[in-house]
């Protein structure tokens, strides 16, 4: 089906269109284009009601977010997928557990269970080992978004829309998990890029983006950064000028935070570039919205402002892959040269008239951010122009070494593991 | 007038292409059996308060029965049916529905006045973005044109109430949530036949 592109397919009904309203004789000519400008304080007395989609341009017409399969992809047509995966040499992937509904963030905790998050589905699962059976488990459910997950000192943490909760002693209570305790809630409750990856350091601090609830403008308070939030519950914006930042892991060379992000849509289909930060210094401003990917000023929105003023990426990711999950590789199964390398999980595109991304990239970088290379791992969940058999979205070590993949898309976790 | 139809044509036929994960259209249609009842034996329904079916986008089939089986969407008798459904059934029978020739639209002329309001409405509020210039949707939004002005009306309310979940990020929720009952009531005419 999906063979079909909008792209072919547009020009026809475009046309087709135009005439129907001559002939119809009809004011309002039905191919109008979306577009509005939230500079302006009259725009917010009365927003359009799909202000957080963005500009349309004729050339992009008819791109919007597709819609998955409303059901887990069955186990046969994984392992049926999986086989069109290619990955480097000694490398091999396979299905760790399947029948999740829209899997996200994944987090382990200590006694090897593994805690995953949910994108609309509304609900925690826990994987679970039992005499070498996977078993997944709805833990949770009735949260508003909750995508991301994390696990310290024996309590799963999860962060929805607008609270991070934290459930105590969450492994063995998980037939009946406990009343929540709410860390922390003074986040805006923009559903839109609102959903949130969640990471925490050694000392319990926990890292999050609040992004913005609209393709470009003029960010709203609160919003727009990455934000640091102590166990005594004191936050700190660490990161500014932050769009849509959905993936993030601490360096451990160095204890800084690096992140992926994701930029604008409706400029085209090559720019501007999705990007991979770093935080050298706290409060650091990333361009948005005046400035993308470095060095693009925004055509509305730069408003006189230079690139130069504000922190450029360390890798420009390509345009319209979506990067999201992200971790450094500390595991010891792979060969060392992929010791502290990056892997990104990329959710693939929409904006795109072919989309690009659904895989897992590489990044070699050095600490201080210099020397970044990235090349593709695990790719070939692209069906066609614009569909998908998988859309990868985190990415977690194992303890052996080998690497998990969340796609929500095909309702999955992946293992890639390496042997000699 | 011939491209007109060409194009509607080719969109057609992109419907029962639509790809999806296992499913098997003549399990479907055994499956459906129940679902004749009240939407038609070719998914065509004679009570104007229940959507036609036939020609629905695949996925958006899909999640609303998940939507029903989950009780996220709350319609007693639907509850009840999809509650027994496999994720295998809900699959097949989604394909099924989805491989059916689309209903005509409504019998009797709208009211030119109306139906002029609601195709305003609909190009103030952008709906063809997402759902395409002639309502027949795509990967993103599903197929709203030929529906009854009785179905139609009560969507557009039950999203403007948060009564009926959206699925993505909440588009159709927000998307409705600034309509007025006389910019629903404008639409329903208008997208029973928006051609």
């Amino acid at each position: 089906m999906a063979k079909m592109s909008v792209l072919k397919r547009s020009p026809g009904i475009a046309a087709a269109a135009v005439a129907a309203t001559l002939t119809l004789g009809a004011g309002i000519a039905a191919a109008q284009l979306k577009s509005y400008d939230s500079s302006k304080p009259s725009f917010w007395q009365n927003a359009p009601p799909d202000w957080f989609l963005g500009d349309e341009t004729e050339e992009m017409k008819g791109l919007a977010p597709p819609v998955g399969p409303a059901t887990p992809t069955p186990l046969a047509e994984l392992q049926d997928n999986l086989k069109k995966i290619k990955l480097p040499p000694g490398f091999r992937i396979e299905v760790y557990a399947s029948g999740l509904q829209e899997p996200r963030q994944m987090a382990w905790g200590d006694n090897g269970t593994l805690f995953v998050g949910s994108f609309g589905a509304q609900n925690v699962y826990a994987v679970t080992e039992k005499d070498g059976k996977r078993n997944v488990t709805t833990i949770l459910k009735g949260l508003n978004m909750p995508t991301g997950v994390a696990f310290r000192d024996g309590a799963l943490y999860v962060v929805a829309i607008d609270k991070l909760l934290r459930y105590d002693q969450a492994e063995s209570k998980l037939d009946a998990m406990p009343q929540p305790v709410v860390v922390y809630d003074d986040m805006p409750s923009y559903l839109p890029h609102g959903w949130k990856y969640l990471v925490m350091d050694r000392e319990g601090a926990m890292y999050f983006n609040v992004g913005v609830p609209f393709n470009i403008g003029i960010p709203p308070t609160s919003t727009a950064h990455i934000r640091r939030v102590h166990q005594s519950g004191h936050g700190e914006l660490i990161a500014t000028g932050v769009r849509n930042s959905v993936g993030g892991d601490i360096d451990p060379r160095t204890g800084q935070f690096w992140f992926t992000e994701n930029a604008r849509d409706w400029m085209s289909d090559e720019i501007p570039s999705d990007k991979l930060n770093r935080i050298g210094r706290i409060g650091e401003h990333f361009g948005y919205p005046y400035c993308h990917q470095g060095d693009l000023p925004d055509p509305k929105f730069a408003m006189g402002r230079k690139c130069e003023e504000f922190t450029a990426p360390v890798l420009k990711l390509g345009a319209h892959v979506a990067p999201l999950g992200m971790k450094f590789y500390t595991g010891n199964q792979f060969p060392a040269e992929y010791r502290n390398n990056i892997f990104i999980a990329q959710h693939g595109s929409w904006n795109r008239r072919k989309y690009q991304g659904a895989r897992i990239m590489r990044v070699v970088v050095d600490p201080d951010g210099k020397n970044a290379k990235q090349e593709v791992f695990a790719e070939g969940w692209l069906t066609g122009d614009q569909d998908y058999s998988g859309r990868p979205a985190d990415v977690l070590v194992a303890r052996d070494g080998s690497l998990l993949i969340a796609d929500d898309w095909a309702g999955a976790i992946y293992r890639i593991s390496y042997a000699r | 007038m011939r491209t007109l139809l060409a194009a509607l044509a080719a969109v057609a036929a992109c419907f029962a292409a639509s790809p999806s994960s296992a499913r098997d259209v003549e399990a479907g249609r055994a499956r459906a059996e129940p679902c004749m009842a009240c939407h038609g034996t070719e998914g065509i329904t004679a009570d104007p308060s229940i959507p036609s079916l036939a020609g629905q986008r695949e996925r958006y089939l899909q999640w609303q029965l998940v939507f029903f089986r989950s009780g996220r969407r709350a319609n007693e008798v639907m509850n009840a049916l999809a509650a027994e459904l496999s994720d295998e059934e809900l699959r097949n029978i989604s394909a099924y529905f989805a491989s059916l020739p689309r209903a005509n639209p409504p019998a009797g002329p709208p009211d030119p006045a109306l139906r002029d309001k609601g195709k305003q409405v609909a190009a103030r509020h952008r709906c063809a973005s997402c759902h395409m210039d002639n309502y027949t949707g795509s990967q993103a939004a599903p197929s709203v044109a030929h529906q009854t002005r009785i179905y139609t009306d009560k969507a557009l309310r039950d999203y403007r109430a948060a009564a009926r979940p959206s699925v993505g990020v909440a588009a159709m929720n927000e998307a409705a949530g600034s309509l007025t009952d006389d910019d629903i009531a404008a639409l329903a005419v208008y997208l029973e036949q928006p051609e």
